[in-house]
This record gives structure tokens, C-alpha cells and sequence, in this order.
């Protein structure tokens, strides 16, 4: 404890946590929050009832756990694969048959995404039965709302990347869907390609939203997400 | 210089175009002009140049080792090229109209369509021989393919899509 009291005097922990020291008032608690970086997107109190596991089933922090999960095992299987025919599939079968541990990441990094598309769901099936989506909060269910739509495009995305049939056509299939919107369908289904028909360009720029653009929006999104249940007053 | 505070001077001032005011025109809209062609420059730049796609035109045949009442499938260009019992040609492609599945080839048909029909395994959809629509979500038929003649070999285009009057070649 003596030593422990000890490193919270000096320089460098004061430069990090810069509250006055001994913390005793609420006022000093909720200091700490505030003038962190990193934890002044909580609540400065948080009341019993709202962290009830019976309220929100812990759906939305479930969620952001698997985001972290996929990133975590996405940039260590980006070490092993490169977005190029044939490379894509015969890397990804060296994740499975090869690499050690590697089918354990490949297969941690699918489940979580099956089940985070399940959570982001029920998520928002909760938010919606416990009309959590009212005034004040309709800002951030409009945020909820984008950020389903950016947990389904990262499934589809990664759904090209191990390039085997099943990706192939349901890659097809998507981007026709896509070809359905009215007079600029075509062309958006032409740059989502990068051709007529999914092919070396198709691969890359799928790899690329997949990696890149998608999760840093769904970060940026999900840091608006949390600050915002802050500000709306906590959750009920 | 105290005509400024003249009243109707000062609402006229309010109109007039100062150095300021003008400057700030000038700046926004060339930030405007920036950002407009950038976005452009940055679509150009999305839209590939050169395709790595297969190309359009293909040769079958010779047509004296296609039988008659034959059906010639082109898994690389998605193509399927008919020949009729009475000897003419035609090219149907084997993309589902409906969401680009690959449509196959059934020479067993069903019921009413003996002589073979064309199904997708996608979303049920089924097509006559001659690729009209008879079940399914498919919209419209499957295309139809210009085909020629070349160095006794069938020269198909997979770029001009015919309509049902033009798909026939008779030999």
C-alpha cells in the first residue's frame, strides 16, 4: 500500500492522472472522469437499477467485447493472408491446415462475427421493447441503427476474403442486389467491383473496407455511441 | 470621410461588396472548387482503366462437329450455345437475370418443357430452352447473343445483346 502510495506521488503518474490526490468528495470522483481521456466517455455515477443485468442483458458492452475480439484476431490473421487470386484461398486454408493456432483464430474470428451481428440485433430488439429509443435518446438510436448497417457490411466484406464458392456467389449475389438501386445502381455496383464481375480488384478493395475504412467508422461510431448514453442521461 | 454615418450610406454599405466580403468569396469558392474536384478526381481514380476480365468474343466449334439438337456450354464465359434439331444456332447466356447466379443446363426438362429446360439453383427461377421465363423471381429472360460466322467456327459476342428476332443463325 506504502508503495503503491508511494508511485501515485510521483512525476510521471501526476502527468497521466492529473486528480488532486487523496480522492474523498464526489466532486474529486467525479474529477477523475472528467479529466481523463479514455474515461470520460462513462457516466460520472451510474445508477444501481440501469446496471441491472435484467435490464440490458449487457447486450451493448457484449457487442463492443466481440468488436474487440474481431479486431484483435482480424489484424493477427491479416499477417497471414494477402488479398490476391490465388493467394487468398490457399492462405486461408494454411490458417486452417498450416499456421499454428491458426484455425483457432480463423474460427474465433468467424464465431465472433456470427455472434456479434446476433448481439448488435438483440441490442437493438431491447432498446426497441424498453423504448429506450425515445426522445432524448433518438439521436443515439439513429447511431445504433448505423452501426447495424456497419456490423452487416463488415459480415459481407469478410464474407468475400477466403474466396471459395460459397464467397464467390454470395459476393454475386450482393452486388446484383446492389445493381437494383434505382439509376446509379450500376455504377456503384461497377466501383464496389471494380469490374463487371468480382474478380483481383474486387478482392482488394473488399480487403480494404473490411480492414480499414468499416472499422474506423464503426470506432468513431461506437466512441459517439457510448459518450452519447452519457449525455442522454444514462440508460433510464 | 464621415459618410459612413449617414443611415442610407450605411445600409448601402451593407450590400456593397468590400475587400473583405470578396476575399471570403474568392477563398470559400475556391475551397468549394477544390473539394468538388477532388471527389472527382478520387471517383476517376475508383473506376479501374484496364479490366483483368476475360474478353467479350469466343469461337466455338467448327460448326460441322456441333450435332444437331446439342447444347454447348462455356463455363468461362457463361454462355450456352444451342444448336437445333433443323440446324440453326443460338447463344443464350447462363447469368440468371435475377441476382447473376449460374443457370444450368437440364436436357431432362419437366412436364411441359420436354426438350430440356434451364434452372437457377439461387432462388428457383426457370427459363425455356430458348431462355423465356417460366418460374421464378427472374424478371426478364436470360440475354441473347449475336452470333457469326468465322473460318467455319461460330463467333460469339458476349457485349451485343440481340433480341429474339436477331439470335438466330441459320446455316
Amino acid at each position: 500500500m506504502q508503495i503503491f502510495r508511494k508511485i501515485q506521488m510521483t512525476k510521471i503518474w501526476r502527468s497521466i492522472f492529473r486528480t488532486d490526490l487523496p480522492i474523498k468528495t464526489n466532486l474529486d470522483r467525479s474529477l477523475v472522469i472528467f479529466n481523463s481521456l479514455t474515461l470520460h466517455i462513462q457516466p460520472v455515477k451510474v445508477r444501481e437499477r440501469a446496471i441491472k443485468f435484467t435490464y440490458t442483458f449487457y447486450l451493448g458492452m457484449i457487442s463492443f467485447f466481440l468488436f474487440v475480439i474481431l479486431t484483435v484476431t482480424g489484424i493477427l490473421l491479416m499477417l497471414y493472408y494477402q488479398p490476391a487470386i490465388p493467394h487468398a484461398y490457399e492462405n486461408m486454408k494454411d490458417l486452417q491446415f498450416v499456421v499454428s493456432n491458426g484455425s483457432f483464430l480463423r474460427n474465433m474470428h468467424r464465431w465472433s462475427a456470427h455472434l456479434m451481428v446476433i448481439t448488435v440485433f438483440l441490442h437493438m430488439l431491447r432498446v426497441f421493447f424498453s423504448g429506450a429509443y425515445k426522445p432524448p435518446r433518438e439521436f443515439n438510436w439513429v447511431i445504433g441503427v448505423l452501426l447495424l448497417i456497419l456490423t452487416l457490411l463488415l459480415g459481407y466484406t469478410g464474407y468475400l476474403l477466403p474466396y471459395d464458392q460459397l464467397s464467390y456467389w454470395a459476393v454475386t449475389v450482393g452486388a446484383n442486389i446492389v445493381g437494383y438501386i434505382p439509376l446509379i445502381g450500376k455504377e456503384i455496383r461497377f466501383l464496389l467491383l471494380g469490374g463487371n464481375q468480382i474478380g483481383e480488384y474486387t478482392l482488394i478493395r473488399f480487403y480494404v473496407l473490411h480492414c480499414v475504412i468499416l472499422p474506423l467508422f464503426l470506432t468513431l461510431l461506437v466512441a459517439l455511441h457510448f459518450w452519447r448514453i452519457r449525455k442522454d442521461g444514462g440508460l433510464n | 470621410m464621415n459618410k459612413d454615418n449617414h443611415p442610407n450610406q450605411e445600409r448601402h454599405q451593407l450590400n456593397k461588396l468590400n475587400r473583405r466580403k470578396f476575399f471570403t468569396t474568392i477563398g470559400n469558392g475556391a475551397s468549394g472548387l477544390v473539394l468538388l474536384g477532388s471527389l472527382g478526381v478520387t471517383l476517376e481514380y475508383l473506376t479501374p482503366n484496364v479490366l483483368l476480365e476475360i474478353p467479350k468474343v469466343f469461337k466455338v466449334g467448327p460448326i460441322d462437329n456441333i450435332q444437331l439438337d446439342s447444347v454447348i456450354y462455356n463455363p468461362e464465359h457463361r454462355v450456352f450455345v444451342m444448336r437445333e434439331k433443323e440446324g440453326y444456332f443460338y447463344a443464350i447466356s447462363s447469368v440468371c437475370t435475377h441476382l447473376g447466379c449460374n443457370t444450368n443446363w437440364n436436357p431432362a426438362g419437366d412436364a411441359n418443357y420436354p426438350e430440356g429446360i434451364i434452372t437457377c439453383p439461387c432462388h428457383g427461377s426457370k427459363f425455356t430452352k430458348k431462355g423465356e421465363v417460366i418460374d421464378g423471381p427472374a424478371p426478364r429472360p436470360l440475354d441473347k447473343f449475336k452470333l457469326y460466322i468465322e473460318d467455319n467456327k461460330l463467333v460469339v459476342n458476349t457485349d451485343e445483346i440481340v433480341d429474339e428476332d436477331e439470335m438466330y443463325l441459320k446455316v
